[in-house]
């Protein structure tokens, strides 16, 4: 954990050096087009997390084994944030860029709903008993995966959307596609360190709530 | 791993005002400048009225400017908030499910 930790920390400074200090100017949206390699990084994260989500939720149903549960809501949990922080830095991005905060367009609109999907997830966690909230949440896990590639090929099925084609990411100058790969690899790391913490938390939680529920002599 | 957020703000903060922020140049800079460049080029222009569109061509720049590294500055701070919020509440959750069990090793013993 020590050697991923200054890893993540080493690559997350070397990543805002590359944005800052490296990273030429675009040159239509200038210093703005910078939000790029923060906004692009959180949201190709969050289907990495979402991911980990699906495969350890039918990982669970299968094996029913509680850990997989625990590590689903543990990578549901950091998808989140970096679901958050794509819709936060988005609307920075798109005041500049589109001259409005929002817009009902086709991959904002599947995205809030992913986002407002894993929200209900741990709604749905936090209503119901240990048992029942394992199934409930790894079946809800798998329905609400079903959202991440309609709102990765949104572009592509609802045409006229303000977002770009999904091929523009990789068409980019070489220092810009090197800034961009590393604040990926970067953001990854950090999803990964910070679901290793939650997950480890998590688990020490329910240690605890087994010992102390267990009834006395 | 509060440090690591810290620094993570503090260090482009400084790369930002290093690389980043533009040097606004005064009224006398561009003066100076205008007349150098007249003088070089050996043209024959009114230099009170280059140098007055020099001027506002360059504080409209330097507005401009401004303006877009407000955005940029504004969606690092907001990223930066929500990681430093989310680990605060994790550390807390850590700190209560350590008092706890300590509580849990003291009723034990």
């Amino acid at each position: 954990m020590k050697i991923i930790t200054i890893f993540t920390a080493t690559l997350l400074f070397i990543s805002l050096y590359l944005v800052f200090g490296y990273a030429p100017i675009e040159s239509t949206m200038l210093e703005v087009q910078k939000i790029f390699y923060f906004h692009v990084s959180a949201a190709l994260t969050v289907f990495v997390a979402f991911g980990v989500n699906f495969v350890m939720s039918i990982k669970y149903l299968i094996k029913r084994k509680p850990t997989d549960d625990l590590l689903a809501a543990a990578a549901a949990e950091l998808g989140l944030v970096f679901c958050t922080i794509a819709l936060l830095s988005g609307p920075i991005w798109a005041r500049y860029a589109w001259n409005t905060w929002w817009n009902w367009e086709p991959r904002l609109t599947s995205t809030l709903i992913l986002w407002l999907m894993y929200v209900g997830y741990f709604i749905l966690r936090s209503a119901f008993a240990e048992d029942k909230r394992r199934i409930y949440s790894a079946v809800l896990g798998i329905i609400a995966y079903l959202d991440v590639p309609i709102v990765y090929y949104a572009v592509d099925i609802w045409q006229g959307g303000l977002h770009p084609d999904r091929g523009t990411k990789w068409n980019l100058a070489p220092p810009m596609q090197w800034t961009w790969m590393v604040s990926l690899v970067a953001f990854i790391l950090l999803f990964v360190l910070l679901t290793g913490l939650r997950y480890q938390l998590k688990k020490t939680e329910a240690r605890y709530e087994m010992i102390h529920n267990v009834p006395g002599p | 791993m509060r440090i690591l957020i810290l620094a993570t703000f503090l260090i482009p903060l400084a790369l930002f005002l290093t690389t980043q922020i533009p040097v606004t140049l005064t009224a006398d800079e561009v003066s100076t400048a205008v007349s150098d460049a007249i003088a070089e080029a050996q043209i024959n222009v009114d230099e009170e009225e280059v140098t007055a569109a020099t001027q506002l061509a360059v504080a409209k720049l330097e507005t401009a400017q401004r303006n877009r590294l407000k955005y940029l500055a504004g969606a690092y701070f907001v990223i930066w908030l929500v990681f430093m919020l989310y680990v605060l509440r994790v550390e807390q959750q850590q700190k209560a499910l350590d008092k706890r069990l300590s509580q849990l090793e003291t009723e034990e013993s």
